[in-house]
């Protein structure tokens, strides 16, 4: 079982009667002192002769929660996110354990993910890539999410775009989307653009936003979405797909080209999912591709595919990267 | 003669019909040559289509001699989402 920062902090507020255990080494203990806690140090082998609740606390609450399953330990609870997390909750009141899991990477951190909580995304189109990108980008916990979209939810999306359910068809999609994902987590605001992307209001569905997804089915809309990157040096994470291939990229950052000038000329894209079909788990690979190379640009985290074009063969499992 | 290998990604994959192709070109070839003759075994399959050139895993914007050895791809836009 786990206990969150907030419970736990509960859990002192009403006088609960349990034991606090911290189980790292006194090395680390001493390294990272735990904020306003007092605790037991634990000698994990006795921890099943102490009687009542107790709470375990490691440096990010993984290594007590594998203790509690492998011991089959009875009322106990894993700090979730360890100390990390109940540090940042007694500085700012707020409980990033949700998260605890990519805060642990070194690369993302508490300071990533502060990041990632205010910064604010947008996707063009809530089809096969953009469900997934928006599903992702959500769990991970981003500020603001616009969702641009005039389509309504069709039977043949649903085997590929799983925000949808078979009783929303008909339905506008960036509102069925917009349920779902506020399902997923109310952190992240959600602002739904129930129309189709145009010259003349794509500036009013990327005012103030920080990174750019192109999850269109078209040249046209990839082409107002490039112009508006470059105006308004938004990055553009480009992505599409082909039957069983898919591209991405990040274009417009860091003075590296953006989509006109590597497809100047698109007078064809082959054909739509709808005319070329589709298998479903590729928009998902590549939507969760889009998302994560958003991720990297918000923590700035390389190497990253600016000024790249991966080229993923779903068939052979075979990747290509073309540097811009 | 040099020896050109062309890696086919999207349409060009289909059209083409396979992954790969080598081919064996006279000197002072041009990857508009190259092109060209790509389009040529198509058939028609992609009169249509833009082909934005890559020799040896980098996108190249002008039209440049080929030596041998030498990794190229034509890659189509695609526009799936």
């Amino acid at each position: 079982m786990i206990i969150t920062p907030e419970k736990l902090k509960k859990w002192l507020d009403n006088d609960k009667n349990f034991t606090l255990l911290d189980t790292r080494p006194k090395d680390q203990i001493k390294q990272s002192p735990i904020k306003e806690l007092k605790c037991i140090i634990g000698n994990p082998n006795s921890i099943d002769q102490i009687k009542g609740d107790k709470v375990l606390v490691c440096q990010f609450g993984i290594v007590t929660e594998g203790m509690i399953l492998e011991n089959e330990l009875q009322n106990s609870f894993s700090l979730l996110g360890g100390v990390q997390a109940w540090n940042e909750f007694i500085k700012d009141k707020n409980d990033l354990s949700r998260w605890s899991r990519q805060t642990i990477l070194r690369e993302i951190g508490i300071d990533g993910q502060k990041k990632i909580m205010k910064a604010r995304v947008a996707i063009v189109g809530m089809g096969g890539l953009g469900c997934p990108a928006a599903t992702s980008l959500v769990a991970a916990g981003v500020g603001t999410l616009n969702i641009i979209d005039g389509d309504t939810v069709d039977l043949s999306n649903l085997h590929r775009q799983h925000l949808y359910q078979p009783v929303d068809i008909g339905r506008d999609k960036v509102n069925v989307a917009k349920r779902s994902l506020e399902n997923i987590s109310s952190q992240t605001k959600i602002i739904a653009f129930d129309n189709f992307l145009n010259q003349s209001n794509a500036k009013s569905c990327f005012e103030n936003i920080d990174i750019i997804i192109d999850a269109t089915d078209n040249i046209v809309s990839r082409q107002i979405i490039d112009k508006v990157s470059k105006d308004e040096n938004i990055p553009m994470v480009y992505g599409s797909i082909y039957r069983f291939e898919g591209q991405v990229g990040v274009f417009n950052t860091n003075n590296k080209i953006g989509y006109s000038e590597l497809f100047p000329d698109s007078i064809s894209g082959g054909k739509t999912c709808e005319e070329a079909g589709a298998v479903g788990m590729l928009p998902s690979i590549i939507g969760n591709m889009q998302a994560l190379e958003a991720i990297k640009l918000i923590v700035n985290l390389e190497p990253n595919l600016i000024g790249k074009l991966l080229i993923y063969d779903s068939l052979q499992h075979k990747t290509e990267v073309i540097e811009l | 003669m040099i020896k050109i290998r062309l890696k086919c990604f999207s349409q060009v994959k289909y059209a083409l019909g396979t992954n790969e192709i080598i081919f064996e070109l006279e000197d002072e070839t041009f990857t508009d040559d190259l092109e060209k003759l790509v389009r040529k075994k198509a058939e028609g399959k992609l009169d249509n289509v833009t082909l934005s050139t890559a020799v040896n895993k980098k996108y190249i914007s002008k039209n440049i001699e080929l030596v041998d050895g030498d990794e190229v791809a034509f890659i189509p836009p695609v526009q799936g989402g």
